[in-house]
């Protein structure tokens, strides 16, 4: 077991890094007056924990206890009937699942699972939680129709079913929804904050962690709870006793693009861009989403760039990333910026040295 | 015998060649002329003056060959200056049998017109053969004695001398011919003259007769186009060397269809041309005669060659040469279809029909508006194949396959059906083989084969030869790929119809319409039979002015690339004048269009614009393309989700765009857009195993993941986790207490990840992350995580395990499963919390007993539940962190228990040993106690066994206890 999940807290009590917001949490569900709730913040913030945390407040370990199931529903859509079929995680008073999984046909599974619950109410002795949670997944990428659909079934059936929404960016969820929702921002914890988590870890671990080497671990994983933790293991398994030199094992694919960096600045040339292209594509195929290659990409040229130049390249880095969210196929915008970017760095470099 | 001389009489003419004709021609006339001044009783004395000839004999002008040939085949006029070498065969081997002659002439009627003439023919023509060759020739028909060579030959000459001296007159063939083909000839005369005189009123020159005869009366005028279509192989517009090809193919077919008979009568006709080569028939006089000897095929065969070289007309006689020598030998052609294919209106289905029929096949089309179903070709494809008319027509059929690409759905079951049929030709190739070449065609065909087989050419036509329902096709065929004509040569036709049809038309004006249609020759003639309506005469304006539609034409997408990626030389000057700039945005555009299928064109050009030699210093233009490109992707995404398609329309100027921005005059290397789409199936195989594998993680971990985070953030740690560097290849016992931690932990982490090592074959390791093992036993992780870092050109410093720590760690991995499983089995059957924390509570228990750690035994489940019982309950720890608390002591405790055990060996290969033995021994050992703690709760809770020998789990099945015990 990692310590990643060793060391997840189970409780909100035992939460850490969010402890405000987890306290928040507990004192609605112990008031019985929990509302829809919609989390997004960047990936290993701990939205995940939280609700886990939550859903254990709620219903006690029982959340604990879940199955994977693979669904199928059918669905009469008019004239024909869809056949669907997803994969959910659910125990006796919840289920979780990623409705975007679906595609085109996600609006179907959310207003049919939320039909469903409602239907099969829970009948509690105790009166106490007339409701089941239905967890769900990456709503940013639900499509519009789904969102849509939605909003109505949120309102309508909010005395039997509460929904807890979990994404990275609330832009893309829509307006009608987060006004339903009770909006709980997760931030990325602060360095502080993850070296605070190493040391808790450390300690628990028995192990000596030299506080400038956690720093270093804390700094080095881009205020990303999960990947600290991971790296602060890979460590301990490369080297132990640490050492405040040690190093620290980047991401490969981090790496890779650094290489990808480095080729562009070298040269600006079709020829090269078309070697580039090669290499993105090799990252595309392992399935790194294009966004964050294209992020990273900006990330790794800025650090070698000239000041002057920083601002116009990431005033065209966001143009084609929006551009990129636009479209469909990712590697023509990506492309086009690595185009764009080398055009005005051979001018600067032209203008600069003649 | 009638009924072989009846096939006689449709194959003869079919071995020749048309250069044989052409080279052949000139002499014919020399000798008619011989002939005549000379008795026949000097033939031999003429062998010397024969000789020259073959030097007068240079090759004609196809021009006049043609001419003659188009009224040899004509009824009306008879000449006798128009021999012809096939017709002289024929005389020749009438001349064998000649007592069957004259039977044979009365009661089989002529099966055509053609035949008819034919016949006709050879009576004329004997007089003229026989006196300028036969030398040789007539004497081995009579072979056995000399006087009645003789005799022979003066009795024939004396009915030919008739004829001679009546020449040019009908009369002479009454006398000759039966009274039933005289009738039918006059009738065919009669109509054709009436026919002219209605159907041809307005046209100046009068249509050559040929045509007249074989149209229908229905129509009063008739298109152009089947007016003037080419009647003999000569009249072909198309490039010779497909011409010459197809007919060269077909011939192949003539051993297997024609059976042997055929085979002997061609060499007679090689002989025939052999006679004119003046070594041959020096060297060899008396030997030239006697072709059906046994010698003579070699012989003949050899002088073939000879005298094909010395003609020196054709320039592809030499492969010609080989081929005709292979299909003597052979049979059918290897490629049992021939596949045409080429714009439209360049001839490919005349073609096809021309040549069949000269190659003397009846031709039978299936095309586009007929059913194409699979059932009904298939039926039809056997009709033509196998079955043998019983009609007066009884030439063997060629098939011809017209607009086989036409519908995707429909073309398909031709295709099949054709298939089907190959492959069954394949199977049964050598018995066949022997087969076809021992029988005689009609005996063979008469036999009803019972596999489907091509034993008839099949010739399929196409305009695009890389439609998707030709694919297969595409790989059994012979393909032959059409050319456009020169438009000189399309010129040059369309003038002389013109001038047929009293349309006055200059020259610039045709040049410009054959251009205006890329020398589509259909296109063009009704172009002009539709502007000869108007107006009396053609000029060039008409012909650019909209009037005539542009003809919808529809390119290959490499040629469309091409065309965006090429600029044209001459634009370049006139590139300023803006009307050039508006017709080539016109031209690309309706290229495009008429195409639809702009998401792969422009993929090919995202594909293959950086690869172009254009000059972007600072990369400009290139961020144009690509803007564009991008443009374009925006757009295409907008009208797929609003379905608003009226806004494609706005896509191929995108690609125009590029066009301007990037065209070069230079020729570019095009490659088919293939990245794109191998990047998508690649991520997706990628995606499947992410996602698979993330279904298999227990759901405690993996709820808190999602597919995506995995190689974001987990997997590049994980790796360096799961193979530390510390870690030893050493037998467990040695291990330190510390190290023993860490290969728990790292078997934890394993399990909960569902990670494993699995057996694997070298090559489909990735190379990157390989640490030296050069074993055929290769462990490499699945789900093969590795793979996710695997970039191209990047190594990445994970430390790999070495092979023996690999199977440690398969083994523990094993070990710890099976574990899980029983805890949670015993989980279940003692109900949820208590037997949690008892399995936790057990591990003491299990040490000291000395128990194998895969044994599940009765006693620690019992001590269990005592132990349950009295721990406090008031635990608040979760059960599963629990559990996984439990596994990971009883696994430490597992591993120290291994540890303390004595064992003999140390190989790895000893783990299976050792368990088997500890589990004997602990069986052994435990026996008494075990005993008496089942009997006292024997009935309260059934006991596990669990027989794990060499972890598999082939023989895993539980057992009570007492059947070990009884």
């Amino acid at each position: 077991m990692l310590w990643v999940d060793k060391y997840r807290p189970k409780t909100l009590d035992h939460v850490m890094v969010h402890n405000d917001i987890a306290q928040n949490l507990k004192k609605l569900v112990t008031e019985h007056d929990c509302p829809h709730l919609l989390f997004y913040g960047p990936s290993g913030a701990g939205k995940k924990t939280l609700i886990m945390a939550l859903l254990r407040q709620m219903f006690g370990p029982g959340a604990e206890k879940v199955k994977v199931e693979n669904r199928a529903w059918k669905v009469d859509a008019g004239s024909r009937s869809i056949d669907l079929e997803l994969t959910t995680l659910s125990s006796a008073n919840h289920i979780e699942m990623t409705p975007s999984d679906a595609g085109f046909q996600d609006r179907y599974i959310v207003q049919e699972i939320i039909k469903e619950m409602a239907k099969n109410r829970p009948i509690d002795t105790k009166g106490k939680k007339g409701f089941k949670v239905l967890v769900l997944n990456d709503v940013d990428k639900l499509s519009r129709e789904a969102q849509h659909s939605l909003r109505r079934t949120m309102e309508k059936y909010s005395a039997y079913c509460r929904l807890i929404l979990c994404c990275n960016s609330s832009s893309r969820v829509t307006e009608a929804i987060r006004s339903r929702c009770l909006n709980v921002r997760i931030n990325a914890p602060s360095q502080e904050q993850i070296v605070e988590v190493l040391q808790f870890i450390g300690k628990k671990e028995g192990l000596q962690l030299p506080p400038n080497f956690a720093a270093r671990i804390a700094e080095k994983s881009n205020r990303n709870l999960r990947r600290a933790i991971l790296s602060f293991e890979t460590c301990r398994v490369q080297q132990y006793p640490f050492t405040d030199k040690q190093t620290i094992s980047p991401m490969d694919w981090e790496e890779y693009i650094s290489e990808i960096a480095s080729d562009i600045m070298k040269e600006q040339s079709p020829k090269r861009l078309f070697q580039v292209r090669g290499k993105l594509y090799e990252l595309l195929i392992n399935c790194i989403p294009p966004e964050i290659i294209l992020k990273r990409l900006l990330y790794e040229l800025l650090r070698k760039l000239d000041a002057e130049l920083k601002h116009e390249i990431c005033h065209w880095a966001a143009y084609y990333e929006h551009r990129m969210r636009l479209g469909q196929k990712a590697i023509f915008h990506i492309e086009a910026f690595v185009a764009k970017f080398m055009s005005v760095y051979k001018s600067f470099l032209i203008a600069t040295f003649g | 015998m009638d009924d072989d001389f009846d096939i006689m009489d449709m194959d003869v003419p079919l071995p020749e060649e048309l250069e044989l004709l052409e080279s052949s021609y000139r002499i014919y006339e020399q000798d008619d002329n011989l002939y005549f001044d000379n008795p026949p009783e000097d033939e031999p004395e003429f062998q010397p003056e024969q000789s020259p000839p073959p030097d007068l004999a240079s090759p004609p002008e196809p021009q006049s060959n043609s001419h003659k040939r188009s009224r040899s085949y004509s009824n009306s006029d008879l000449d006798s200056d128009s021999p012809d070498a096939e017709k002289r065969e024929k005389v020749r081997v009438r001349a064998e049998d000649l007592p069957a002659d004259e039977d044979w002439l009365r009661y089989s009627p002529p099966p055509s017109p053609v035949t008819v003439e034919e016949v006709r023919f050879s009576k004329e023509k004997t007089l003229s053969r026989f006196a300028s060759e036969i030398d040789g020739e007539v004497m081995p028909v009579t072979a056995p004695n000399g006087d009645r060579v003789y005799t022979k030959l003066d009795r024939y000459y004396g009915e030919d001398r008739a004829t001679a001296l009546n020449i040019g007159g009908f009369s002479s063939d009454l006398a000759l011919e039966p009274i039933s083909v005289l009738f039918e000839r006059l009738d065919a005369e009669t109509f054709a003259k009436t026919l002219e005189a209605s159907s041809e009123s307005q046209s100046v020159v009068d249509v050559p007769e040929t045509l007249t005869v074989h149209e229908t009366l229905t129509v009063h005028e008739k298109l152009w186009v089947d007016k003037y279509a080419p009647k003999s192989f000569t009249d072909l517009l198309s490039d010779e060397q497909t011409n010459r090809e197809v007919l060269l193919w077909l011939k192949q077919w003539d051993s297997t269809v024609f059976g042997s008979e055929i085979r002997s009568t061609s060499e007679d006709v090689l002989s025939a041309l052999k006679r004119h080569s003046s070594i041959s028939h020096n060297q060899k006089p008396p030997g030239s005669g006697f072709p059906r000897t046994k010698g003579g095929h070699i012989w003949s065969n050899n002088k073939y060659t000879n005298s094909r070289s010395m003609d020196g007309s054709d320039n592809s006689k030499s492969s010609q040469d080989a081929h005709d020598a292979k299909t003597r030998n052979v049979g059918a052609p290897e490629q049992k279809i021939l596949l045409l294919c080429g714009p439209p209106g360049l001839g490919k289905t005349t073609l096809a029909h021309v040549a069949a029929r000269h190659c003397g096949y009846h031709v039978v089309e299936v095309n586009a508006s007929d059913d194409r179903s699979t059932s009904t070709i298939e039926a039809k494809i056997l009709d033509v194949v196998q079955m043998n008319s019983v009609l007066s027509d009884s030439k063997p059929k060629c098939l011809v396959v017209d607009e086989i690409d036409g519908a995707l759905g429909d073309g398909k079951g031709a295709v099949e059906a054709l298939l089907k049929m190959i492959s069954a030709e394949r199977k049964h190739d050598a018995g066949k083989q022997s087969l076809d070449k021992g029988q005689t065609e009609k005996k063979s065909s008469k036999k009803g084969r019972k596999i489907a087989s091509l034993s008839r050419p099949v010739i399929c036509i196409c305009n695009d030869l890389y439609a998707p329902a030709l694919r297969s096709l595409r790989q059994v065929a012979k393909v032959h790929i059409f050319v456009q004509p020169t438009v000189s040569r399309v010129v040059s036709r369309l003038k002389y119809i013109c001038n047929k049809e009293g349309v006055k038309a200059n020259a610039i004006a045709l040049t410009a319409l054959a251009e205006y249609t890329a020398c589509d020759i259909r296109s063009c003639l009704n172009t002009v039979q539709f502007l000869s309506k108007k107006k009396e005469t053609l000029n060039a304006f008409d012909i650019g002015s909209q009037v005539v539609g542009q003809k919808d034409m529809t390119k290959n997408v490499l040629d469309i690339w091409k065309e965006l990626f090429q600029r044209k030389r001459t634009k370049k000057m006139e590139r300023k004048s803006h009307d050039r700039k508006v017709s080539e945005f016109d031209t690309l555009y309706s290229l495009i269009s008429y195409r639809g299928d702009s998401d792969l064109i422009l993929d090919g050009i995202h594909e293959n614009i950086l690869q172009l030699n254009y000059h972007d210093p600072v990369m400009q233009k290139t961020v144009k393309c690509l803007d564009s490109l991008e443009v374009y992707d925006l757009l295409h995404q907008y009208i797929m989700r609003t379905q608003q398609m009226p806004l494609l329309v706005h896509l191929p100027p995108i690609a125009i765009i590029v066009h301007h921005t990037v065209a070069q005059v230079q020729k570019p290397i095009i490659e088919w857009p293939k990245s794109y789409h191998k990047y998508r199936t690649t991520m997706m195989e990628k995606m499947d195993i992410l996602n698979t594998w993330h279904y298999k993680i227990s759901p405690h971990i993996a709820r808190h993941l999602s597919a995506t985070s995995f190689v974001e953030d987990l997997i590049s740690p994980l790796l360096h986790i799961l193979s530390p560097p510390s870690i030893r290849p050493v037998a467990l016992q040695l291990l330190s207490d510390k190290e023993k931690n860490d290969l728990a932990q790292l078997v934890s982490t394993m399990v909960s990840y569902a990670i494993t090592y699995q057996k694997m074959k070298l090559d489909t390791l990735p190379n990157t992350l390989k640490y030296g093992v050069k074993d055929e036993l290769t462990l490499s992780l699945v789900p093969p995580i590795s793979n996710f870092l695997n970039f191209k050109d990047y190594t990445s410093n994970h430390y790999e395990l070495s092979l023996p720590m690999k199977q440690v760690l398969v083994h523990e991995v094993e070990k710890h499963k099976i574990l899980q499983a029983n805890v949670k089995t015993v989980g279940l059957e003692n109900g949820g919390h208590g037997a949690i924390e008892a399995g936790s509570n057990c591990i003491p228990f299990a040490n000291t007993n000395n128990h194998a750690a895969i044994v599940d035994k009765k006693t620690i489940e019992s001590q269990a539940n005592v132990s349950a019982m009295k721990s406090n309950e008031a635990k608040t720890v979760s059960p599963i962190l629990n559990l996984t608390n439990m596994v990971n002591a009883k696994d430490k405790v597992k591993l120290l228990d291994m540890g303390n055990r004595k064992k003999p060996s140390r190989t790895s290969s000893s783990f299976f040993d050792r368990f088997i033995k500890s589990n004997v021994k602990g069986l052994q050992n435990d026996d008494g106690s075990l005993h008496k703690e089942t009997t006292s709760e024997k009935d309260r809770s059934p006991l596990l066994f669990k027989f794990n020998e060499g972890f598999t789990n082939a023989v895993r099945r539980p057992v009570r206890m007492r059947e070990f015990l009884s």
